[in-house]
């Protein structure tokens, strides 16, 4: 369960997060869909502790983040903006870090590597250094680290950008799965197609300010119009970076 | 987790060749040099050897024998085929003085002697420039003397004098090369961990794995500090392969016979090993602070180098101007540790407590550096790097 509310960030002169509010439950895919630069990724900067807000708060299991920013951090598995890996290490050996950075002992980490393994379909890189991964095997290394500690939470910032159709899909059937166990899944994207092959519920930001939050019928109903494509640009005032 | 942070980083560190390399070829760098500085200063020692001067008539010439017995030669008498022995290596060298070298000499003419000597022979060459740099001298004051027995001064045909003063003995020489093993070892301590230090901060935010790290529940102290050690445990390493270096080098040439009543045994590593160290945990720090301020890892490695040469200059100094060991310099990280150094190598070891006071003096300043550099990786601005937006 992630709830944000009324979040305020300033960056300089730019408010780069305006009075932010809304909450992702469990069980449910929520999608925070907005244009570059609509404060999606600093929103989820501020739920993952690493940028503290000017106003408002950020709950994980109705925990404030920023009281406890290291128990909150337990909660949730992150696929952050920057998903940069260790040239010099494995796929595995990346795994292996973030569960001995959560404090997971040796004995319980082996093997839930390797279900990540296989269910991320890594097995030929698994032994591999990161050095001269594809787009595509790099994301789903930054995948597999964000759930080696199996969150409840799970924040993913534009995880199918750049990557081709069939890295797309697999991280489309880990979403549902994720979805399907029980999870909150929150994630961000700048692609209208995308939020609306997988979330239960939408949010719409657009220069960092909440324009739309509901069921994707409720925002097509509330814009009037059958098109979910209109219901968009109709809410946002534009179509500006939302088709591809 | 420090110990998981301090782990993988290590595990970096050892698969990175040029980080292994430019952390490991350089503290050899010192050992290397002092082992060819050494064998040449050995040599000019050999060059000390006595001149022997093989004489065949030396009674003809009582006075020039007298000269250059005064001079430290030793004069022998050459054996009757010196001619043969000189042809063969034998003998470098062997004069002789005709028999009528005294009555030209007395009749105010050249007086013949001869120089039997093999200028193809590298190895005789030094004692026959010395016979003949004797020679020379002798011949300038025969002649001073013969111009003021007719009333000259020798100064009219002597229009220049020069005089070569070499002060730098092969003693004092190599006593100066062993003092310059203090700031090979501030080398290592300051470039061993170096790499690894740009490359476990700048280096780790530059290639976007900074914000993966972060997102994990780990406190940044606990961050820091597993980085610092993986840093500072490179340091040591490059230390120890730079003491061990000295050893064998050092091992290598006779000391004594250079007249440095050094050695490099157990006591004196130790004492080394106890400088270097808590200046390793005051480096490795201050490195990954700074590197944290610098946009990228190349932009930190030319802000690095810059200040290195901070910590270097007064150590160099130190090497070059030998000041007193005094508590307050102590207490001052490089320059304490330079000191202590130094007074290992005179053989004048410092008591236990000054050891202690500048290693805690270092390990303070380590503490505080250490405290900054994960107060830095609390700030947005330091992680996100400048304009943290989006």
């Amino acid at each position: 369960m992630i709830e944000v509310s009324r979040l305020h960030k300033r960056f300089g002169e730019v408010v780069a997060v305006d009075d932010v509010s809304f909450s992702a439950a469990d069980g449910v895919v929520t999608g925070l869909l907005g244009p570059n630069g609509a404060g999606k990724t600093t929103t989820l900067r501020m739920l993952t502790t690493l940028i503290a807000p000017d106003r408002g708060e950020a709950r994980i299991d109705g925990l404030p983040v920023a009281a406890n920013p290291i128990e909150a951090r337990r909660r949730i598995g992150v696929l952050p903006d920057a998903r940069g890996l260790y040239p010099r290490l494995t796929a595995r050996e990346h795994i292996e870090y973030a569960g001995a950075l959560h404090g997971i002992a040796e004995k319980v980490l082996r093997p839930r590597v390797e279900e990540l393994i296989d269910l991320l379909d890594m097995r030929s890189i698994a032994d591999r250094r990161a050095d001269g991964f594809s787009h595509g095997e790099r994301v789903k290394v930054a995948l597999a680290r964000a759930l080696i500690h199996e969150p409840r939470n799970v924040m993913l910032d534009e995880p199918t950008n750049g990557l081709d159709v069939m890295s797309t899909r697999a991280v489309r059937d880990l979403i549902r799965r994720l979805r399907d166990q029980g999870k909150c899944v929150l994630f961000s994207s700048h692609v209208m197609q995308e939020v609306s092959a997988l979330c239960d519920r939408i949010v719409i930001i657009a220069r960092g300010r909440v324009l739309a939050d509901g069921t994707p019928e409720e925002i097509r109903g509330r814009a009037g119009t059958e098109n979910l494509e209109e219901a968009f640009v109709s809410v946002i005032g534009s179509d500006q970076g939302l088709l591809q | 987790m420090t110990f998981a942070v301090f782990r993988k980083e290590l595990k970096d560190h050892v698969r990175d060749r040029r980080s292994m390399l430019s952390g490991l070829i350089m503290p050899v760098i010192g050992p290397l040099a002092f082992l060819g500085m050494f064998t040449l200063i050995a040599s000019w020692i050999r060059q000390d050897k006595p001149l022997i001067v093989p004489v065949a008539g030396g009674a003809n010439a009582p006075n020039l024998i007298a000269f250059l017995q005064r001079q430290g030669a030793i004069v022998e008498t050459a054996p009757a085929d010196f001619e043969a022995q000189v042809r063969d290596g034998k003998l470098d060298l062997a004069l002789s003085v005709p028999e009528d070298y005294g009555k030209e000499f007395e009749a105010g003419r050249s007086a013949p002697v001869q120089l039997f000597e093999d200028s193809s022979r590298t190895k005789s060459r030094p004692s026959v420039m010395r016979a003949r740099r004797l020679l020379e001298i002798y011949v300038r004051r025969m002649s001073a003397l013969r111009m003021i027995a007719r009333g000259v001064s020798p100064t009219l045909v002597a229009p220049l004098e020069v005089t070569d003063l070499d002060l730098a003995t092969a003693e004092k020489t190599a006593a100066n090369v062993l003092g310059m093993m203090p700031l090979f070892l501030l080398m290592a301590v300051f470039m061993g961990g170096l790499h690894l230090a740009i490359d476990s901060t700048a280096g780790e935010r530059e290639r976007g794995s900074l914000e993966p790290l972060l997102v994990n529940p780990v406190r940044r102290g606990a961050v820091a500090v597993g980085k610092w050690l993986a840093v500072v445990a490179a340091a040591v390493t490059a230390i120890v392969v730079a003491l061990l270096g000295f050893m064998l080098a050092i091992a290598r040439v006779p000391l004594q016979d250079l007249g440095i009543k050094f050695h490099l045994g157990a006591p004196e590593l130790i004492g080394m090993l106890l400088a270097c160290v808590p200046l390793a945990f005051f480096a490795a720090a201050l490195e990954m602070t700074a590197a944290l301020f610098a946009r990228t890892f190349k932009e930190a490695q030319t802000y690095l180098s810059m200040m290195l040469l901070v910590p270097i200059i007064p150590a160099a100094f130190v090497t070059l101007q030998p000041i007193k060991t005094t508590l307050p310099a102590l207490l001052v990280p490089v320059l304490g540790q330079t000191l202590l150094m130094a007074d290992v190598l005179r053989g004048e070891p410092p008591p236990a407590a000054w050891f202690a006071a500048a290693a805690l003096s270092a390990s303070a300043c380590a503490a505080a550096m250490l405290l900054w550099t994960a107060r830095l990786l609390e700030s947005e601005k330091i992680v996100f790097g400048r304009g943290a937006g989006g």
